[in-house]
């Protein structure tokens, strides 16, 4: 059974500030020091609970600071909870858990009035009908996401489509039917991939790319102590891969190496014939562009074997 | 000021996240295993990053680690598995790969936030109103949920009396009970004492 003693007062297991993890490996490492901590929608609240704030009658600024992220419900201090010296516990419960998020992300270890605020979480202040919200909530904003993503998908393999289209008329005489075949328009790298072969360089691009939903910027989640920083928008990197480009796009065609060896093989010989044509037309009128390279003398290896393995390797070269 | 990135922006955050995966395989120290859980479990949050945790396989990654003796690794596990479970994708997955046994064991972890975590992931992958998924609503899961909503944690009374309302009829609630009157659940053994004498 899961043990949740705690004593009147004391902060609970999830509010205790934990340690900075000092050990992270350099390309995980992020731009804020963080503890090592798993956020779930459990875990987030619309309340939270601030701690660290000087006790100097200051309740009105702090819940106007706070109140700046979002509207707020109810806020209270805590006299029961165990406070350090000179500092209060405030409780804030914002009307929506996005206010909260943002708020916590904000304010968390931000200096305040000479002293370090500590916010956190504070889901045991939940009603019952609350904390049914929660997952609820979660799983609407998730179904929102999959389906506007679909959505959009599909709205640029209509764009591809016709840009597609556009292009390939001035390439090729033959009628264009990307209905034909696989119809299925979360699909459309199956109708239009065998097009490609006529040619060797097929710049197709989308009409746009699918940009990686941006809602989840805007529900940004603080992990305050966590890692898990590149969840965000405002991540370390901003390229966004973008699979639906990958599959539609069409790279230069690849060739493996076998391929590329018997094509300089191939031009070599080319170049070979080329040049035999040049020397038997050497004495026509053609123009010659380039710089005229001394003649290269040639060895007389005073043995006939030699001269003609010597005369083959001059004229390779 | 923001640190440059410590990744090479070409690798994207699929490579950002096949590298997390190699990691958590290959590294022998507890401490790596747990911060590149946790980062996993963080980044399941996130929709956009479903299709490449699937393509990655995290999601068995996440099922198997909750067989793991580190309490921590099995938190941070099923920590995961809540957050990437409201999808449907996701979810169809872990009932597919047998995941609803996993979840339950968790139900009896002593981390307070491994119970939480299982029994919002349970919630997620049994629609309520339907009992098409009976292994959720079994007696001894029932059972654990009555026990659950006289805990002292508010946080585990409410999800739990959520579960019973919600995700239970009134007929598996009251079979539930009723075996838990005659059971000896709960009852302490007594301490030693001599048998009486006939």
């Amino acid at each position: 059974m899961a043990s949740s003693s705690r004593e009147l007062g004391s902060l609970f297991d999830h509010q205790v500030q934990r340690a900075v993890c000092n050990t992270w490996a350099k390309y995980r490492e992020g731009r804020r020091p963080r503890a090592v901590k798993v956020y779930t929608i459990n875990l987030e609240s619309q309340y939270l609970l601030i701690q660290g704030v000087p006790a100097v009658g200051t309740m009105k600024e702090i819940v106007e600071r706070f109140a700046l992220h979002g509207a707020t419900e109810q806020y209270n201090a805590l006299d029961e909870y165990l406070a350090e010296d000179f500092t209060e516990v405030y409780l804030i419960k914002f009307i929506n858990l996005q206010s909260a998020r943002a708020a916590k992300r904000k304010m968390d270890e931000q200096s305040f009035l000479g002293g370090l605020l500590h916010v956190c979480y504070a889901p045991e202040f939940e009603t019952v009908e609350e904390t049914r919200k929660k997952p609820e909530v979660r799983k609407a904003y998730v179904d929102h996401y999959v389906t506007k993503k679909l959505v959009t998908e599909h709205k640029d393999t209509e764009n591809f489509r016709q840009d597609f289209h556009s292009e390939m008329s001035g390439f090729c005489t033959a009628a264009v039917n990307p209905s034909a075949g696989n119809s299925n328009p979360y699909l459309p790298y199956s109708c239009e991939l065998p097009l490609c072969y006529f040619f060797s360089k097929c710049i197709c691009s989308s009409g746009g790319h699918v940009d990686r939903a941006s809602d989840s910027s805007k529900d940004d989640r603080n992990h305050g102590k966590t890692m898990g920083h590149y969840n965000h928008n405002d991540s370390l990197q901003k390229t966004q891969i973008n699979t639906f480009k990958n599959s539609v796009a069409y790279p230069d065609r690849f060739m493996p190496r076998t391929t590329k060896l018997q094509e300089r093989q191939r031009r070599r010989e080319d170049d070979c014939k080329v040049g035999t044509f040049l020397e038997t037309n050497s004495s026509s009128n053609e123009v010659m562009t380039g710089p005229l390279l001394p003649d290269i003398s040639k060895v007389d290896m005073h043995d006939d074997s030699l001269n003609t393995t010597a005369n083959l390797i001059w004229n390779k070269l | 000021m923001a640190q440059k990135p410590k990744v090479d922006p070409h690798v994207g955050r699929l490579g950002y996240l096949q590298a997390l995966v190699t990691e958590f395989q290959e590294t022998q120290s507890q401490d790596a295993k747990e911060q590149v859980l946790a980062n996993l479990a963080n980044f399941a949050y996130d929709p956009s990053n479903y299709e490449y945790l699937r393509q990655l396989q995290v999601l068995d990654l996440f099922l198997d680690s909750l067989s793991e003796e580190n309490e921590t690794l099995v938190e941070f596990a099923i920590g995961g598995l809540c957050n990437l479970c409201p999808d449907r994708a996701n979810k169809e997955h872990i009932l597919h790969a047998g995941g609803v046994p996993l979840i339950i064991n968790c139900l009896s972890s002593p981390n307070e936030e491994t119970v939480l975590s299982a029994i919002t992931t349970l919630m997620h992958l049994s629609p309520p109103g339907r009992s098409f998924l009976p292994e959720l609503t079994a007696t001894p899961v029932v059972q654990c949920m009555l026990r659950f909503s006289l805990s002292a944690s508010a946080r585990l009374r409410n999800l739990a009396q959520i579960f019973l309302e919600d995700f239970c009829s009134p007929r598996q609630v009251a079979e539930a009970r009723s075996r838990q009157a005659h059971s000896a659940l709960g009852i302490p053994l007594p301490r030693s004492v001599a048998p009486r004498q006939r």
